[in-house]
């Protein structure tokens, strides 16, 4: 895993102008399929980028509404046939959060024992430009979990743009390849400035500014007990509007639950699931341990705060806040949790 | 363990020959058609091309290289038409998956089995186990209960162990017909009759929800201790590969930390049966 140096330790950072750097982006669309976050309406997500939209880009905003997941777990895929991804893509303005989640994500596809050939050739082409949070939204919750909001792991490279000007840093070997070609379209010449202080001056206002806003929620290990102590009412009490739909599950960049589904010429179809949907641990012959509703809502819980961290070195909740977000009940985890804790 | 490189992709076994066990259970005898070897109570994904795939512990023995035996009992829609299957159809199985029992650790030890309905499937994969290693074994005891006389299965197999040196065969049935000479009350009832050297043996369990648990809390009551009874966990196991979540059973995957786990191991996650 590539982690982070600390500022003063950064051997190299580039900075150009930002014209000349879509300029260079640009003409690398060739060798890289490029996906980065635009604006729409009042959020941003991932898009395919061409000379098009290529202005459109959107820097250092919290966060696409696609978990970074999709781009390794697709809603849908074939996992019999040969796969057709051939070139490199490069996936830019991605928040800590959804780097973080790929420690577990890793963990779970990588395993040792029955790597995913699918997920490892997608992670193996795939180029992590992370993206530092200049601000941060209602629910964005990464630093209760001791997580930053700038790139600190997973990432190749760091993008931020600062009074117009393109701050990169280099963390990996994937990342260096990728300078390289750019430098190569374009005039790109590592800084010889220091580590910008400004840079430095926002990730700490944006962390404090989360601290704040978050203060009286509990941090992970809290949170851990809170649910393993909450008892059935709770859960009966907090599920009464969650209709199932599964959107948390979907928007997690964590959430790992797939349906294999039979295609004639035994071939099978990867679908990404949910644990909130009835039927999900029914055997046949009708058995289901989580027939009732508040017990597929408790998983969720369980699952993110008790069971993933007893077997994974890792984060299954990285605080992106998505699912609260998304929750068409209304159901905010963190309101439960404050009030589990007062 | 023979895993082809896509964990997804199964290889082809040719339906042999159809077994008729009971009236909803039939065994399937596949001939694998690529090199294959299980170890017991370790399970495979049955594939129906293009309708679904259903997970199964092998029935028959692991010595035996060439065939697998496979104990369906038609419970709903894929293992319906499992059963409709004409011999020399063909499957997919994906596969051996999961932790199998630990043989080792009975040696020198009583094993008592308590099975129930097609749980004796699996154990049935066990006992052949067993009889290959019975000098290394004090005794082993079989108590297998079904709902009738008609739906009790593997009826030459009862006869057979008790022809065998430190094997006794015990059965009973819910409700009895007039030909019905053994025991009469579910599957627990015949625990009461057997002689075991608890401190000196191990329990293993398998067959329905409501069993496993009646059967496990009676081990328990009769003094076995958690970490010697071993339960074979039915869970919707669908990828094997401790990915797709189905078969969570609290921090556990039942696929790949199972299916065979200790009481001892499970007793504190939630919703075990």
């Amino acid at each position: 895993m590539n982690t982070l140096p600390e500022p003063d330790e950064i051997t190299k950072h580039y900075e150009m102008p930002r014209d000349a750097w879509e300029k260079a982006l640009t003409s690398l669309l060739g060798t890289y399929t490029l996906y980065a976050p635009v604006k729409r309406w009042d959020s941003i997500d991932y898009e395919l980028i061409s000379s098009e939209n290529s202005s459109k880009i959107v820097y250092n905003l919290p966060k696409p509404v696609s978990p970074l997941k999709l781009f390794l777990l697709p809603v849908k895929e074939n996992v019999v046939l040969d796969s057709d991804l051939q070139k490199p893509f490069v996936v830019l303005g991605t928040p800590a959060c959804d780097l973080w989640a790929l420690d577990l994500l890793d963990q779970f596809y990588l395993h040792s024992d029955y790597i995913d050939p699918y997920y490892k050739l997608r992670r193996d082409k795939m180029i992590l430009v992370g993206t530092d949070c200049h601000t941060s939204l209602a629910h964005c919750h990464c630093s209760s979990y001791g997580l930053n909001p700038f790139p600190e792991k997973n990432q190749d490279l760091v993008i931020s743009i600062i009074d117009g000007k393109v701050i990169l840093e280099i963390n990996s070997l994937k990342g260096e390849t990728f300078i390289e070609k750019l430098a190569a379209e374009s005039k790109l010449q590592p800084s010889e400035n220091g580590f910008p202080d400004d840079l430095l001056k926002i990730r700490q206002a944006v962390k404090s500014e989360m601290d704040s806003r978050n203060k009286r929620l509990p941090n992970y290990q809290e949170t851990t007990s809170v649910v393993k102590n909450a008892g059935e009412d709770t859960w009966k009490n907090h599920s009464k509007t969650c209709v199932a739909c599964g959107a948390c599950a979907t928007i997690c960049p964590t959430c790992t639950c797939f349906l294999l589904i039979d295609r004639p010429g035994f071939e099978k179809v990867r679908q990404m699931d949910a644990c909130q949907y009835p039927g999900f641990q029914r055997v046949a012959g009708g058995e289901d341990p989580h027939k009732q509703h508040f017990v597929r809502f408790s998983n969720r819980y369980f699952c993110k705060y008790v069971f993933r961290p007893e077997k994974f070195d890792a984060l299954a909740c990285t605080g992106c806040g998505r699912c609260i977000e998304a929750c068409i009940g209304k159901i905010n985890k963190n309101e439960i949790f404050n009030e589990l804790t007062k | 363990m023979t895993v082809s490189t896509n964990i997804y992709k199964p290889f082809r076994a040719r339906l042999e020959k159809v077994i008729e066990e009971s009236p909803l259970i039939k065994t399937l005898v596949l001939v694998p058609e690529t090199e294959f070897s299980f170890k017991t109570g370790e399970f495979i994904e049955l594939t129906l091309d293009g309708i679904g795939e259903a997970p199964f512990t092998p029935s028959s023995s692991p010595f035996v290289k060439d065939r697998i035996e496979v104990t369906i009992m038609k419970a709903g829609y894929v293992t319906g038409l499992m059963h409709e299957l004409p011999v020399g159809a063909v499957l997919g199985v994906r596969g051996p998956f999961g932790r199998g029992y630990p043989i080792e650790t009975f040696f020198g030890k009583e094993v008592l089995i308590l099975g129930g309905g097609c749980g004796l499937a699996p154990i049935r994969s066990l006992l052949y186990t067993l009889i290959e290693y019975k000098d290394k074994l004090k005794k082993v005891i079989l108590a297998y209960g079904s709902k009738t006389p008609r739906d009790c299965i593997y009826k030459p197999l009862f006869s057979y162990l008790n022809s065998i040196d430190k094997f006794e065969a015990h059965r009973s049935v819910d409700i009895a017909d007039e030909n019905w000479k053994e025991t009469v009350g579910v599957a627990t009832v015949m625990l009461d009759k057997v002689k075991v050297d608890i401190p000196n043996a191990v329990a293993v369990v398998c067959g329905p929800p409501v069993m496993m648990k009646f059967g496990t809390f009676k081990l328990l009551e009769m003094g076995f201790a958690p970490k010697d009874i071993f339960l074979s966990m039915e869970k919707n196991m669908s990828c094997g590969l401790g990915k797709c979540g189905h078969c969570m059973m609290g921090e556990y995957f039942v696929c790949k930390d199972g299916p065979v786990f200790t009481y001892e191991e499970v007793k504190n996650q939630p919703h075990i049966w």
